[in-house]
């Protein structure tokens, strides 16, 4: 038997629940919590869709380090188990965290290709070296489970601050060789809120799942920026 | 939100540890200079005896832990403030982990070194 600790949240107040799940080899966190809802108590509030690491819904604190449910051994994490909801998000009820805001500012770094002269009636192939494809490769992996935004020191002293997440999404497109709307997201990165607001902890990079580096991405479009600025003062 | 976000340390890495004690460090040396340029443009006394016996106070051996750590704050933050620069120009980010081994083992004999020739000066 493990012992679960549960940090619930009722929508007025927020307190600590135990259960014991009979853990056995290759159960999950995300299991474990279904194992809970099913057998003792079906008010618990979580959030899963894949249950395979792939769409991020389940990410959550697990003995204080935030991690995806679906991919955490419960046997891997001793006789007790500590799940709370993400830092830095609002918790909407029990583990379910508002994720609105953090979505808004990942659709405001423009996540996608932008092409000056495009004909959409006549589209043409737009070829990529894999040398081309390697710059931005890993930045792509980004599941956008938050796990990187509730450990970063900046975003839990600015609530406007961007985040890694969404500028790892702005490096992965400016330092894409098919788009063109870098000095856009140039802009938007070199707002008070952010590039210039990450202090480099490198919790993010440590805590991401899949490992795809936001601190460096976030230092990469730094470098980018402040480039851009000086060319634009430069008039080049 | 507030600053308290500095001070999450449960199931942080190093790095974390790094990040508070630059800031922490940061907010004790911001406070050591006011207080000294404070104190130094504010003396009246146009003899230099108040000077010399607040000099002797600080140089004093009950002095010498706070002066130790202050150097310490100083060192730190110059040393792993070096280590962030680099990082933040994107240079040696895959080898961050033992970078921040080795700046922080550079602080220790940095500091150690610093602390014997201190001790030294106080007639130890």
């Amino acid at each position: 038997m493990v012992k679960f600790r549960i940090r619930r949240y009722n929508g007025k107040k927020s307190y600590w629940q135990t259960f014991e799940v009979p853990a056995k080899r290759g159960m999950t966190v995300l299991e474990a919590l279904y194992y809970i809802k099913e057998n003792y108590d079906s008010s618990l509030a979580f959030r899963a869709s894949c249950r395979m690491g792939i769409c991020g819904s389940c990410a959550m604190k697990i003995n204080d380090r935030p991690r995806l449910a679906c991919e955490t051994q419960v046997l891997t994490l001793g006789n007790t188990v500590k799940v709370e909801p993400l830092d830095n998000f609002k918790v909407i009820k029990d583990l379910i965290t508002e994720f609105d805001e953090f979505f808004e500012k990942h659709k405001a770094v423009k996540p996608y290709l932008i092409r000056k002269n495009d004909n959409y009636a006549e589209p043409k192939e737009l070829l990529q070296t894999p040398k081309e494809l390697n710059e931005y490769y890993l930045f792509t992996l980004c599941i956008k489970c938050g796990a990187c935004y509730s450990v970063c020191p900046a975003a839990a002293t600015l609530d406007e601050y961007l985040g890694p997440a969404a500028m790892t999404a702005a490096y992965r497109f400016c330092a894409d060789s098919r788009d063109e709307g870098q000095r856009e997201r140039y802009q938007i990165a070199s707002s008070p809120s952010g590039v210039w607001r990450c202090h480099l902890a490198m919790e993010c990079s440590e805590v991401c799942p899949k490992n795809v580096e936001p601190a460096k991405a976030v230092q990469l479009l730094r470098r980018k920026t402040a480039f851009s600025i000086l060319k634009s003062l430069l008039g080049w | 939100m507030s600053v308290s976000g500095w001070f999450r340390f449960k199931g942080r890495s190093l790095f974390s540890w790094a990040f508070t004690f630059q800031r922490l460090t940061g907010v004790v040396l911001l406070i050591y200079l006011l207080a000294h340029l404070t104190y130094l443009s504010t003396l009246l006394d146009k003899t230099g005896l108040t000077y010399e016996s607040m000099i002797a106070i600080t140089v004093s051996r009950q002095f010498l832990v706070f002066d130790l750590l202050l150097v310490l704050c100083g060192v730190f933050h110059g040393v792993n403030g070096f280590r962030i620069i680099l990082h933040e120009f994107g240079i040696a980010y895959e080898n961050r982990k033992p970078l921040l081994a080795i700046f922080t083992i550079i602080t220790v004999v940095v500091w150690l070194y610093a602390s014997y020739i201190m001790y030294s000066l106080t007639g130890g």
